[in-house]
């Protein structure tokens, strides 16, 4: 401690300075070259011309967008992407949410092993896990064969290929993102807080909506949004278990860069998908914060 | 520019019988000519789709070139990338590919933009051998098939005669459409309904009556497999070479012929103009048109040979040939009309059809 006030002022700027430029550096030029530099090429791109038979064209257009814009058929594809986000989402929370209180406040000796059961799922690729949902939900599938033995159906259900099938896969994909970052943040709320609601008389209902929410918003708004940005961005989901007809943004943006060569179509696409999935989070958390503002 | 190449996706293994068989193949590499040796010691880059393809490749045709040393490198992606790539080296003295596989619609689009070169047979010997109707003169052409129709006879008793068996209403709901192969559905559909190869727009509105009577659309050729041994598809249109392979795998499908024709699918081997192992290219092509390896290629995927030159005895290869009858009625897609409309078709299929 000594030392340290001991130590002159500026040569001590200069060294933290070159620490910190240290740190960042290294990060701060892999994104510029890994994700800056190509978004702007990307964006150049997308302002070109697509010409059958020719690829890309030279030009400074906004076609491509007014095509996404203006197009019913991108616009519902879009609007079907941010329901099925927002639907996933609140499902994870509802799922999520006791999940996680339990693993944050269990005192069991299989803490850590429930722990990894939630975590194990990550260990398996999301196109895996619709492989896996595949099987689950075919017509001659696990559920289905459940379902006909139990005399609950007469003829197979018809759910593959369905916005069921994409809406329980997604949810699946996104639930331990959601419940790691609840049991984080419950984990830091104080277990005293609650045991002193209870001895003033207050019911557990109440408890949990006028303390343990609250303190909890934080972790509710940072995994809802990233449970929120996964599904907006979802592809192997809604490919494998959506189908042909079931369209959301992230395949669709392949199918034009990939599989149409339509470089400045599939640009636009990626940039309205980006701004809108970041134009909603940003608007979705701004609007919670002020009204847990409000509500203190 | 969607180019789905249509050859099976099966797993393989090389058991030691074929290992020595294609090593055998080796032994005959004189076959690889002269070209052989003037590309002595070099390296191929070959572009391909990847997968069985790839390792049939790599299986049936490297084992004639290694007596010359030449080195085959791959360069995997699937086609419009590929093209793509072609297209952003086409300015630069050198490319990165010596050869570039590609569906018979690719090859004709990188020509007509002037990135392929016309190659010079007299460099490939076994090219003399080449079916007049599969050859062009910017590729050279590797196997090929043509469409038909896979049903299943224990629910489609009368075997269909016509594309147009797929709209009758005692197979409501039962009939599937695959989603990758937009372009020959489309083009079946126009067929029946006053258009043809270079008219598909009748065939949209045909193809809706179809939407309307319950057809399934799967998301791949795999799944269209999975639906027909399930049986919850009865028919469907489909490479012959793709049905042979199906049916050989215990899928309950029998293959008919539709009367308007069989509209070939073909898979070519281009050179770049930029290649920078043109000699090595030649080496490739040679060896590729060999018999031996194009026997291999009827085993394996159930493909027709490109070349006159191969002996089709095996029970395999006697399913997979066309008939002299069917081989007068093969028909060549209208490649011009495909690289204009592939977008709008495409865009139509999304927007019209599917949704």
């Amino acid at each position: 401690m000594v030392d340290r006030m001991a130590a002159p002022a500026i040569p001590r700027k200069a060294s933290s300075h070159l620490t910190a430029t240290m740190l960042v550096g290294p990060a701060t030029v892999v994104v510029v070259a890994m994700l800056l530099l190509p978004l702007v090429i990307l964006f150049r791109y997308s302002l070109n011309r697509f010409v059958p038979g020719q690829f890309m064209v030279e030009a400074l257009t906004l076609e491509n967008y007014a095509k996404v814009f203006f197009d019913p058929y991108y616009r519902t594809v879009l609007s079907r992407t941010a329901g099925i986000a927002a639907l996933c989402t609140a499902l994870c929370l509802v799922i999520g949410y006791p999940a996680a209180y339990l693993l944050a406040r269990t005192q069991s000796r299989f803490k850590t092993l429930l722990i990894l059961l939630v975590v194990m799922p990550l260990f398996v690729g999301s196109a895996v896990r619709a492989a896996g949902w595949m099987v689950v939900f075919g017509h001659r599938g696990a559920f289905n064969a459940a379902l006909l033995w139990l005399g609950v159906v007469r003829t197979p259900l018809e759910i593959m290929f369905t916005p069921v099938a994409v809406i329980v896969g997604i949810t699946g994909v996104n639930l331990p993102f959601m419940v790691l970052t609840l049991q984080s943040v419950i984990e830091g709320i104080d277990p005293v807080l609650e045991e002193a609601a209870l001895g003033l008389g207050a019911p557990p209902l109440a408890v949990f909506r006028r303390v343990t929410l609250p303190l909890s918003l934080p972790g509710v708004v940072a995994g809802s949004l990233l449970c929120f940005i996964l599904a907006m961005n979802a592809y192997a989901t809604p490919v494998l278990l959506g189908g042909p007809r079931f369209q959301m943004m992230a395949p669709v943006v392949y199918t034009q860069i990939s599989e149409q060569a339509n470089w400045p179509l599939g640009g636009a696409l990626a940039f309205v998908l980006m701004a809108a999935t970041l134009l909603m989070t940003v608007g979705a958390g701004a609007l919670v914060r002020r009204r847990s503002r409000q509500a203190h | 520019m969607n180019i789905r190449h249509p050859l099976p996706t099966r797993s393989w293994s090389l058991s030691r019988r074929r290992f020595i068989e294609g090593a055998g193949a080796a032994g005959i590499a004189a076959a690889v000519g002269s070209h052989g040796v003037n590309a002595a010691g070099s390296k191929v880059v070959v572009g391909t789709w990847g997968g069985d393809y790839q390792n049939l490749i790599q299986k049936n045709i490297v084992p004639l070139l290694q007596p010359a040393s030449i080195e085959v490198v791959y360069a995997t992606d699937q086609q419009p990338p590929r093209m793509t790539k072609m297209l952003a080296e086409a300015r630069l003295p050198r490319g990165t590919m010596d050869i570039s596989a590609l569906a018979r619609n690719g090859s004709y689009e990188m020509y007509k933009a002037g990135t392929l070169l016309e190659p010079d047979i007299s460099k490939i010997p076994n090219a003399k051998h080449l079916l007049p109707q599969v050859s062009v003169p910017y590729a050279v052409p590797h196997i090929y098939s043509g469409r038909v129709i896979l049903y299943n006879p224990k629910f489609v008793t009368e075997k269909p005669t016509s594309y147009a068996d797929l709209w009758d209403p005692k197979y409501t709901g039962r009939v599937g459409v695959i989603d990758v192969q937009y372009l020959p559905t489309i083009e079946s559909a126009a067929m029946i309904s006053g258009g043809g190869l270079s008219d598909y727009e009748p065939g949209k509105a045909k193809l809706l009556e179809l939407k309307k009577m319950g057809c399934k659309i799967v998301p791949t050729n795999e799944a269209m497999a999975q639906a027909l041994k399930t049986e919850e598809i009865w028919m469907c249109i489909m490479w012959k070479a793709r049905g042979v392979m199906w049916r050989n795998a215990g899928i309950p499908i029998e293959i008919a012929a539709p009367k308007e024709g069989f509209v070939l699918f073909i898979s070519d081997f281009c050179i770049p103009k930029n290649a920078p192992n043109k000699e090595g290219a030649y080496a490739f092509l040679n060896a590729m048109l060999d018999p031996k390896p194009q026997e291999g290629f009827i085993e394996d995927m159930g493909y027709n040979p490109s070349v006159s030159d191969v002996e089709l005895t095996t029970a395999m290869a006697k399913r997979v040939r066309f008939s002299a009858e069917e081989q007068a009625n093969l028909l060549v897609p209208d490649y011009g009309y495909l690289a204009k409309n592939d977008a709008q078709l495409k865009e139509w299929w999304d927007k019209g059809f599917k949704a």
